[in-house]
């Protein structure tokens, strides 16, 4: 066992406040079973798997939280959200956590800096989801 | 003849106009026609899923508003309900329709917004995906007895994706073991196959700029389908479509020596199977030609 100790002042607690309030969810009904990160297409892709970095929101890591790609690599078909047992929308926590980022920084993918054939192939609905889900 | 009002939404007039012409010729094959809402708007794709952003509710809304005002110049018989192909429309008409109507708060938000065109929303529509009249509405009992043309030697595993399914008001049948892909392809005379990954999310959006994970999953899900035996997948989604049957074409370039699955929409199959002109499937929108498939199958020449 290892343990740290980390800070928890009003910074952390404003942070997890916005998060829920974005959300709608309450992160503290999160009980760490794990459910979501096992039944989640994605897991191999992320650098914290989802129910770690729910866990990171619990205890107000902000720079931790920022820092993962978890809800990046989130592609929202809401499989964490239907199984959940706590019936936590996990992936409405994700978007609060791209949202979150997003009001600050608007551009995770910069649609100038994509390539003109990329463009052109693409289906819209790709483009049109993808926009909506990684720019402000 | 029951007429429905029918949003297409955006991909359908361009990547997936084979889907949604078989769908019209279909429906009107089977006495449920579907008719365009003629001033349509794109419903947004994702809904997204943060509770303060009122700005992307609008749309799908304004699309419910549209299709009511379109319903009254149908018939009395005509639902009041929207009918989707696309699956991420019905998930995200379906949820932000079950929202407005639990909070009334939020519909009058929307309400205000809309009312700048002289529309208004008054929760009176429900929306359905075209598998849900296929099933209810239509019975497949009724689909198998239109076939003129069944299937035989097409080996379909059904892939559901996650918007069909997810979240659960939005779902169109069981969330973990549906079934109205399976009693569709079967009622139209070819062969199912089941595979694991029938609603393992294909990596969507993720196309646009981390391709490689649709690459992952895509290999995973033609895979599956492949060892058991398939030799075609069936989906409702143009994203899910163009994501497997785009990247199978350039997994097939970087790793040589497996064939390809084709990927056909649902409405496809009733196409060929309800003997309708082959040239409304647009497979020359696909990456994968179905044609040899089709030709060696003897399934390609319309009536028999």
């Amino acid at each position: 066992m290892s343990f740290e100790y980390i800070k928890f002042g009003k910074e952390e607690k404003d942070f997890i406040e916005k998060i829920e309030e974005i959300s709608g969810q309450n992160v503290y009904s999160c009980y760490q079973c794990g459910k979501c990160s096992a039944g989640c297409a994605f897991s191999s892709y992320m650098d914290k798997t989802v129910n770690q970095l729910i866990h990171l929101i619990q205890v107000g890591q902000k720079e931790r939280v920022l820092a993962a790609n978890t809800h990046w690599v989130c592609a929202s078909c809401l499989t964490c959200s239907v199984r959940c047992p706590r019936e936590i929308d996990v992936a409405a926590l994700m978007e609060a956590v791209r949202e979150y980022q997003l009001r600050e920084e608007p551009e995770k993918v910069k649609i100038s800096n994509i390539p003109k054939e990329v463009l052109d192939k693409l289906p819209n609905i790709a483009l049109v989801s993808n926009f909506r889900k990684k720019t402000e | 003849m029951v007429r429905y009002s029918y949003f297409p939404g955006c991909n359908l007039k361009t990547n997936a106009k084979g889907f949604e012409e078989t769908a019209i010729a279909v429906s009107k094959k089977l006495s449920a026609e579907l008719v365009e809402i003629p001033n349509w708007n794109c419903c947004g794709t994702v809904h997204t899923l943060s509770t303060d952003n009122m700005m992307r509710r609008i749309a799908p809304v304004r699309v419910l508003s549209r299709s009511r005002k379109h319903i009254d110049t149908l018939d009395e018989e005509t639902p009041n309900e929207v009918v989707t192909l696309c699956s991420m429309c019905n998930s995200t008409l379906k949820i932000v329709n079950d929202e407005v109507k639990h909070d009334h708060d939020k519909l009058e938000k929307v309400n205000y917004q809309l009312e700048e065109d002289d529309e208004i929303y008054k929760e009176d529509m429900e929306v359905k995906h075209f598998l849900e009249i296929l099933r209810d509405k239509i019975g497949f009992e009724n689909i198998a007895k239109n076939v003129v043309n069944p299937l035989k030697g097409l080996k379909i595993s059904p892939y559901y994706g996650c918007m069909l399914l997810h979240p659960d008001k939005a779902a169109i049948d069981d969330v973990e073991m549906p079934s109205v892909l399976e009693y569709l392809v079967e009622s139209l005379g070819a062969e199912v196959v089941d595979s694991p990954f029938f609603k393992l999310c294909c990596g969507s959006y993720q196309i646009v700029d981390e391709d490689r994970i649709v690459d992952s999953q895509v290999t995973k899900i033609v895979e599956a389908a492949r060892k058991r035996g398939a030799n075609a997948l069936v989906v409702a989604c143009p994203l899910c479509a163009y994501n497997i049957d785009h990247q199978q074409k350039i997994l097939k370039e970087k790793v040589p020596g497996k064939l390809p699955l084709p990927v056909f929409y649902f409405t496809q199959l009733m196409a060929l199977a309800l003997g309708v002109p082959l040239k409304l499937n647009h497979f020359e929108d696909h990456h994968i030609n179905p044609k040899p498939l089709l030709k060696e199958l003897g399934l390609s020449g319309g009536k028999k």
